[in-house]
C-alpha cells in the first residue's frame, strides 16, 4: 500500500517535471498559432504571424545569417575537430592531460567571458591589420572555437571505442595511409561526425551571448534579432521564430542523438 | 595460388599430387623466411628479441611457442611489418623486407582479436584486401566467392560482423586473410578466445586448410599441446631467444634444456650427481642409461614409466609408495615418492589392477628411454 503511494508520488513528481521545463515553450507554440497579438487571450487558430515572418526582410535575412553561421562554423569545425580527436587518440599513450584541460577549457568558461575576450582580440587584429572585421567571419571563427572541443571528445571517444588492432589488419590488408583514412577511418567514425555535426549546429543555432560580442551591424542572427525585437515588447512574430527555432534545434538534436546511439550499438 | 584454392575446393579430400607439386614448385621460392640476428628492444629496459635466427621451409607449418612476454608475439609482428627491429635482416622469398612497410608485403595475418571491420559485412570484410590491391572488381568478386565455399561460410556473407559468433568470426578473420592468396600467413593465437570444444575442431580445420594450400603458415601460440598438434616444427622461445627449433617429437622427447622441457610440461627433472659408463647418480638412485648424453640434468617422462605391485629388484627398479592418483578414464596419472623425491607416472588404463593411494609399488624405466639436458 505504502509502496504504491510512494511510486504514484513519484510518477506525479516526473510529470510536474516534464511540465515544468516544457510548459513555458508550450505556450510559446500555442500563442505563435494565436489569431489575434494578445498574449494573453488565445482567440482563434491561425498561420498569421507565419505568413508575417515571411514578409519582414529583417528576420529573413537574420535566419540567413544564423544557417551561415551555424553550417560554415559546423563544417569547419568538423574538419579541425576531427583531427584533433584522432591526434588526441594517437598520442594517448603519453601524458597529455594539460593538453585535455586546454581543450576542455572553453566548455567549462562562461560564455560571456569567452565572448569578451574574442571581441577584444578580434578589435586589436582589426586595429592592428585591417583584417577581422566584426562581421560574420568573425562570428564563424568565435563558433568554431566553441564548437571544435565538443567534435573532437566525440570523434576521440569513438576512436577510443575501437579495437586498436583494426588499424593494424587495414595494414595488413594492404590500404596505403590514404586508403586507410578513406576505407577505414572517416567510414568507421561517420557516425560520429553526423552526431558531431547536428551538436555543433545546434550549438551554433542556440548561441546568442558570443554572437552578440562578435556580430557587426550587418551580421544579426535569429536570436540577436529576437533580442533587439523584444525590448519593444513581445510579439506573436516573436512566438512564430521561436517556435520554428524550437523545431529546428529539436531535429537536429534528436539526429545527433541517433547517430551517438548508433555509434555505441 | 588462385588455382590451388580452386582445385581444394573442388576436390575435398586433397590435392592431386600433381597440383601439389606444381604449387610446391611455384611458391617454394617466394615464400621461404629466413630471420637474421633480429633484435627488438621496448623503451630502455625490456628487451623483447635478443637476436633471432631462424629459417622457416616454404609450405611448413611452423609454431612460435613460448610463455607470455618470450618474444614471439613481437617475432610474429616484425613479420607482418607491423613493428620495426631495431637491428637483423628478415628475408621472405629471398627478398629482404626488413624496411617494407605492411601494406606492401605479401604476408597476412589473423589476428587474436579477429580484427574484423565492423562498419563493414562479412562479404565486404573478406573483399577488403583485394580492393586495396586493386585487383579488378570481376575477379574480386569470384574470389570471394571461391574463399567463402572454401572455409564453408557461404550463407554468412551477407551478415554484420557483429551478428556472428566467435568461431563465425574465427573462420572469416581467416578467410579474409587466405583470400589475398599472401606467401606467408600469420596466425597470433587465433583459437584462444575459443572454449575447448570449438578450438580443437578449428585446429583440425586450420591444419587441413594449410594442408591442402601447401601455404606456409607462422603460428604463434602459448599452448604445448596447440603447438604440438599443429606443427611441422616448433620453435620454442624464452627471453627474447630461441632455445630449440624442432619437429613437435623432437622438442617434446628430446627438449634441450631444462625450460624447454618444463613448458613442454615435464616435472621429472632431477640433477645427475655421479656419472660412471651408463651408470647414472641421481637423487632417485642410480639408474642405467642408454645415450642419454652427457647433460646435468636427468628427464623421465611420465609415459615411460612403469608400475609393478611390490618390491622387485633389477635394472632401473625403484621402490616407490602411492602418494597421489588422479584417475582420468584412459589413464591415471600418479605421484610417487622414491626415497626423498617426487616422480610423476601416467599409466594407460588396460584395465589392469591400478595402486591406490598409500600401495608399495615398483617403478620400472627402459634405459633407451632415459634422456639428459643441459641445465
Amino acid at each position: 500500500m505504502r509502496k504504491r503511494t510512494l511510486k504514484r508520488g513519484l510518477t506525479a513528481f516526473w510529470w510536474l517535471t516534464l511540465a515544468f521545463l516544457y510548459l513555458p515553450l508550450a505556450v510559446v507554440v500555442l500563442f505563435s498559432f494565436n489569431a489575434s497579438n494578445s498574449a494573453a487571450n488565445f482567440t482563434d487558430v491561425s498561420l498569421r504571424w507565419y505568413y508575417r515572418l515571411l514578409g519582414n526582410e529583417e528576420i529573413l535575412s537574420a535566419f540567413a545569417n544564423s544557417m551561415v553561421l551555424a553550417i560554415v562554423s559546423s563544417v569547419v569545425a568538423l574538419v579541425v575537430g576531427c583531427l584533433i580527436g584522432y591526434g588526441m587518440y594517437r598520442h594517448r599513450h603519453r601524458k597529455l592531460g594539460w593538453l585535455i584541460v586546454l581543450i576542455y577549457l572553453p566548455i567549462v568558461l562562461p560564455d560571456i567571458v569567452f565572448g569578451i575576450s574574442e571581441m577584444a582580440f578580434f578589435v586589436q587584429v582589426h586595429r592592428l591589420t585591417g583584417f577581422l572585421q566584426p562581421g560574420l567571419s568573425t562570428m564563424i571563427i568565435a563558433h568554431v572555437t566553441f564548437q571544435i572541443p565538443f567534435v573532437a571528445l566525440i570523434v576521440y571517444s569513438r576512436f577510443v571505442g575501437l579495437d586498436p588492432t583494426l588499424f593494424e589488419a587495414a595494414k595488413d590488408l594492404y590500404a596505403t595511409p590514404i586508403k586507410r583514412v578513406v576505407h577505414f577511418m572517416l567510414p568507421t567514425i561517420k557516425p560520429a561526425l553526423i552526431s558531431a555535426f547536428f551538436l555543433s549546429f545546434t550549438l551554433s543555432v542556440d548561441d546568442f551571448v558570443i554572437s552578440f560580442f562578435t556580430a557587426g551591424p550587418e551580421s544579426a542572427t535569429l536570436p540577436i534579432y529576437i533580442w533587439g525585437a523584444i525590448k519593444k515588447g513581445v510579439s506573436p512574430e516573436i512566438n512564430a521564430i521561436a517556435t520554428l527555432m524550437i523545431g529546428a534545434v529539436a531535429v537536429a538534436a534528436i539526429v545527433s542523438l541517433m547517430f551517438s546511439r548508433r555509434r555505441q550499438a | 595460388m588462385s588455382d590451388t584454392i580452386t582445385a581444394a575446393v573442388t576436390d575435398k579430400t586433397a590435392p592431386t599430387p600433381a597440383a601439389r607439386a606444381a604449387h610446391d614448385a611455384s611458391t617454394r621460392e617466394a615464400s621461404a623466411i629466413a630471420m637474421q640476428g633480429l633484435h627488438k628492444r621496448f623503451g630502455r629496459d625490456t628487451v623483447a628479441l635478443a637476436g633471432v635466427d631462424l629459417a622457416i621451409r616454404a609450405g611448413e607449418f611452423f609454431t612460435l611457442l613460448g610463455p607470455s612476454g618470450c618474444g614471439k608475439t613481437t617475432l610474429l609482428r616484425i613479420l607482418a611489418g607491423l613493428e620495426e627491429a631495431d637491428d637483423g635482416r628478415l628475408l621472405i622469398g629471398g627478398r629482404d623486407v626488413t624496411d617494407v612497410p605492411p601494406h606492401r608485403r605479401s604476408v597476412n595475418t589473423v589476428f587474436q582479436s579477429y580484427a574484423l571491420f565492423p562498419h563493414l559485412s562479412v562479404r565486404e570484410n573478406l573483399d577488403f584486401g583485394l580492393k586495396m590491391r586493386g585487383v579488378a572488381p570481376a575477379e574480386r568478386k569470384a574470389r570471394v566467392a571461391r574463399i567463402a565455399e572454401f572455409i564453408q561460410l557461404g550463407d554468412l556473407v551477407e551478415r554484420r560482423v557483429d551478428q556472428l559468433s566467435g568461431g563465425q568470426r574465427q573462420r572469416i578473420a581467416l578467410a579474409r586473410a587466405l583470400v589475398c592468396e599472401p606467401d606467408v600467413l600469420l596466425l597470433d593465437e587465433p583459437l584462444s578466445a575459443l572454449d575447448a570444444g570449438l578450438r580443437s575442431q578449428l585446429q583440425v580445420e586450420l591444419l587441413r586448410v594449410q594442408k591442402r594450400l601447401g601455404m606456409t603458415f607462422v603460428f604463434v601460440t602459448h599452448d604445448q599441446d596447440e603447438a604440438m598438434v599443429m606443427s611441422d616444427r616448433i620453435a620454442v622461445l624464452n627471453g627474447g631467444l630461441i632455445q630449440q627449433v624442432g619437429p613437435p617429437r623432437e622438442v617434446y622427447e628430446h627438449p634441450v634444456n631444462a625450460f624447454v622441457a618444463r613448458f613442454m610440461g615435464h616435472d621429472n627433472l632431477y640433477p645427475v650427481t655421479g656419472r660412471c659408463g651408463d651408470r647414472l647418480t641421481t637423487p632417485l638412485g642410480e639408474l642405467t642409461a642408454e645415450a642419454a648424453g652427457s647433460g646435468a640434468l636427468l628427464l623421465i617422462r611420465p609415459e615411460t614409466l612403469d608400475l609393478l605391485p611390490g618390491d622387485g629388484a633389477g635394472t632401473n627398479h625403484l621402490p616407490a609408495r602411492v602418494v597421489e592418483r588422479l584417475y582420468r578414464g584412459s589413464h591415471a596419472e600418479y605421484r610417487l615418492a622414491v626415497g626423498e623425491s617426487t616422480l610423476q607416472a601416467t599409466v594407460n588404463n588396460r584395465g589392469r589392477h591400478l595402486p591406490e593411494v598409500g600401495d608399495r609399488v615398483t617403478v620400472t624405466v627402459a634405459p633407451e628411454d632415459l634422456v639428459t639436458l643441459s641445465e
